[in-house]
């Protein structure tokens, strides 16, 4: 039930793209095809799992019975960096199509606030090794739900009559808002 | 020379300068943060006990229990930590009550994250002071849209009825638990 | 041999020119989140300043040493460093700005303002116009945060830095504090900027055909 309320409220209810305003970059730079905006998701959902795993096993198991929490956000943010590599190598070798798909947005991924924010987060709110499993799990769904619904008005937007001075990023923004209005629909539900 | 012993060699140094300046900044602030947090907590276990002076930390299976005393060394009552789900996610209360855990002193909210200007209007003073000398027998209620008459009693936000419901349910629950706690003398 | 831009210019372009949030839209989601207030907004500039300019300064000056193919991981490292030193003074100086900023301090190491400075300017040029550069960035943003949390602060809760300035029958608008407010403000903000810019350029290409035609003008005579 725990696990359940970690997911939901990570996914839905305190969204990390529309109310913890993580990883912006990306939503506002690659939401514009749903296709791609999917493919974009799914890879930061992957990564975001391997990280919540990989980096509570060094915060709770290495960093703190050691003492060494001061050197948290440097061995966080080299951590990522590495498992970013690693993974795109990986997929490479494992599946040719996968690759294609996702392959040109690992890169991108290394500085998605959103992971190094998962990590942080996950370890400001000690949160146990299931528990941030399902954390990084809501987390990617709630990063590709809003992505892929913004891209999905994106793609409606293209025809509409948008004043000069705001297109591109102006209007995406407004968009934005719009949605993080509606996502607040949820806020009761935990 | 080898580029990649270069690599090596550069990448090596930077991350062991970085851990020594690291260390040090941490063990200059180290002290002083710890200094803060227990600075924080203690003005919370006072403000829910006007006349407390000194306290007792007590672990429980629930959380962290303050025992408070008056100067002259005699017991006053608890100041309790307790958290749950709010409408968007936790809340974390200090409810300082007295020894037979029956009536509440006050309550202060240390962290919430409700809806600005509606849920999180719980920690304006207009809330918080319906709590002082609450009665909590047999448990903290609450009313809607009308003034509270029984002694047990609070009256609802407008706007924000599951904030406030909220904060009661996290009240009920941890004093339920710390009487099971009295019962068996361990507060 | 490239032509020198004089040091004033290092660093005023960072105010509008380049702008980070309204011209080169990095660093997005700091200013999103902690504008719910002007003093959050200075606090977080400051904060991603003092990091922006030493790691500039220190990248540049040993930017001959580090090889290309580690130079981001070296980057990063350095950057991460000054942003935990940055974090631990808050915490123990300020623990209340600390706690409103919540996890965007230790973010700064990925607000991609001070990576894209380090790549794009502190690796190719020397720690004087680097520390010019970071101060100029630091700036811009700092205004552009500071704009953000003061048009917020004030519509959302009547106040700026905490002092009253809309009278009490102002009723304040919600959702300005809301995080749909930090969205709308942002997109209305920059929707704005770039009205006059287009404005700018206009009046500028207006003055230059304008001049074009009474110079034809003068031409046509003097040849009468």
């Amino acid at each position: 039930m725990e696990l359940l309320i970690i997911f939901i409220s990570a996914a839905i209810v305190n969204n990390f793209v529309l109310s913890l305003f993580l990883g912006i970059c990306p939503f506002i730079g690659v939401s514009n095809k749903i296709s791609s905006s999917l493919s974009m998701g799914m890879a930061t959902t992957f990564v975001m799992v391997i990280t919540a795993v990989v980096s509570w096993i060094l915060y709770f198991k290495i960093l703190l019975p050691y003492n060494l929490k001061f050197l948290q956000i440097p061995s966080f943010i080299l951590v990522i960096a590495s498992l970013v590599q690693f993974v795109e190598m990986v997929i490479k070798k494992v599946s040719q199509p996968i690759y294609r798909s996702l392959g040109i947005f690992l890169p991108l991924i290394t500085t998605n606030c959103a992971i190094l924010g998962l990590a942080l987060l996950l370890s400001m709110r000690n949160y146990s090794f299931w528990e941030s499993i399902f954390f990084g799990l809501g987390a990617g769904a709630g990063f590709t739900m809003a992505l892929v619904i913004m891209a999905g008005i994106r793609e409606e937007l293209e025809m509409a009559d948008v004043p000069e001075a705001f297109k591109g990023a102006p209007i995406t923004l407004i968009t934005a808002g719009l949605l993080a209005l509606a996502f607040m629909g949820f806020a009761g539900m935990i | 020379m080898n580029n990649s012993i270069k690599m090596i060699i550069v990448l090596t140094s930077i991350a062991l300068v970085s851990g020594v300046v690291l260390s040090g900044v941490s063990n200059w602030a180290a002290p002083h943060i710890e200094s803060n947090r227990i600075a924080e907590t203690e003005a919370a276990i006072y403000l829910v006990h006007n006349n407390a002076r000194s306290y007792k930390k007590i672990e429980t299976e629930f959380g962290k229990v303050y025992k408070v005393y008056d100067e002259e060394g005699i017991p006053i009552g608890y100041s309790i930590v307790s958290e749950g789900n709010g409408f968007q996610g936790k809340i974390r209360l200090m409810i300082g009550v007295d020894t037979a855990l029956t009536k509440i002193t006050a309550i202060e909210i240390l962290e919430q994250v409700e809806t600005p200007g509606l849920g999180s209007r719980i920690t304006e003073d207009e809330f918080k002071n319906q709590f002082r000398n609450l009665s909590a027998q047999p448990s903290v209620n609450w009313v809607k849209g009308k003034t509270p008459e029984k002694p047990n009693e609070i009256e609802a936000i407008t706007g924000a009825t599951i904030s406030s419901k909220s904060v009661c349910a996290i009240i009920n629950d941890v004093l339920q638990k710390a009487r099971i706690e009295k019962q068996s003398n361990k507060l | 041999m490239k032509k020198q831009i004089s040091y004033w210019k290092e660093f005023s372009k960072g105010l509008w020119e380049i702008n980070p949030t309204f011209k080169q839209v990095l660093g997005m989601c700091p200013t999103l989140a902690v504008t719910v207030s002007a003093i959050n907004g200075v606090a977080m500039a400051l904060a991603t300043t003092f990091v922006l300019i030493f790691s500039s300064m220190l990248i540049s000056t040993i930017r001959k040493l580090v090889p290309s193919q580690v130079r981001i991981a070296a980057y990063i490292v350095i950057i991460a460093t000054f942003v935990t030193i940055a974090d631990f003074v808050m915490k123990a100086k300020f623990p209340e700005l600390s706690k409103a900023l919540g996890p965007f301090v230790p973010l700064i190491v990925v607000n991609c303002v001070i990576l894209g400075r380090a790549e794009a300017f502190a690796s190719k040029n020397n720690p004087l116009r680097s520390l010019l550069d970071a101060l100029g960035n630091g700036t811009g943003f700092l205004i552009a945060l500071t704009l953000m949390g003061s048009i917020r602060e004030l519509l959302g809760n009547r106040t700026i830095f905490g002092y009253q300035l809309l009278p009490e029958s102002f009723q304040p608008l919600l959702i300005m504090i809301l995080p749909a407010g930090a969205f709308i403000t942002l997109g209305l903000m920059m929707g704005l900027a770039n009205i006059y810019m287009n404005k700018k350029k206009k009046s500028e290409i207006d003055s230059v055909i304008s001049k074009y035609k009474e110079s034809k003008a003068t031409f046509e005579e003097s040849k009468a």
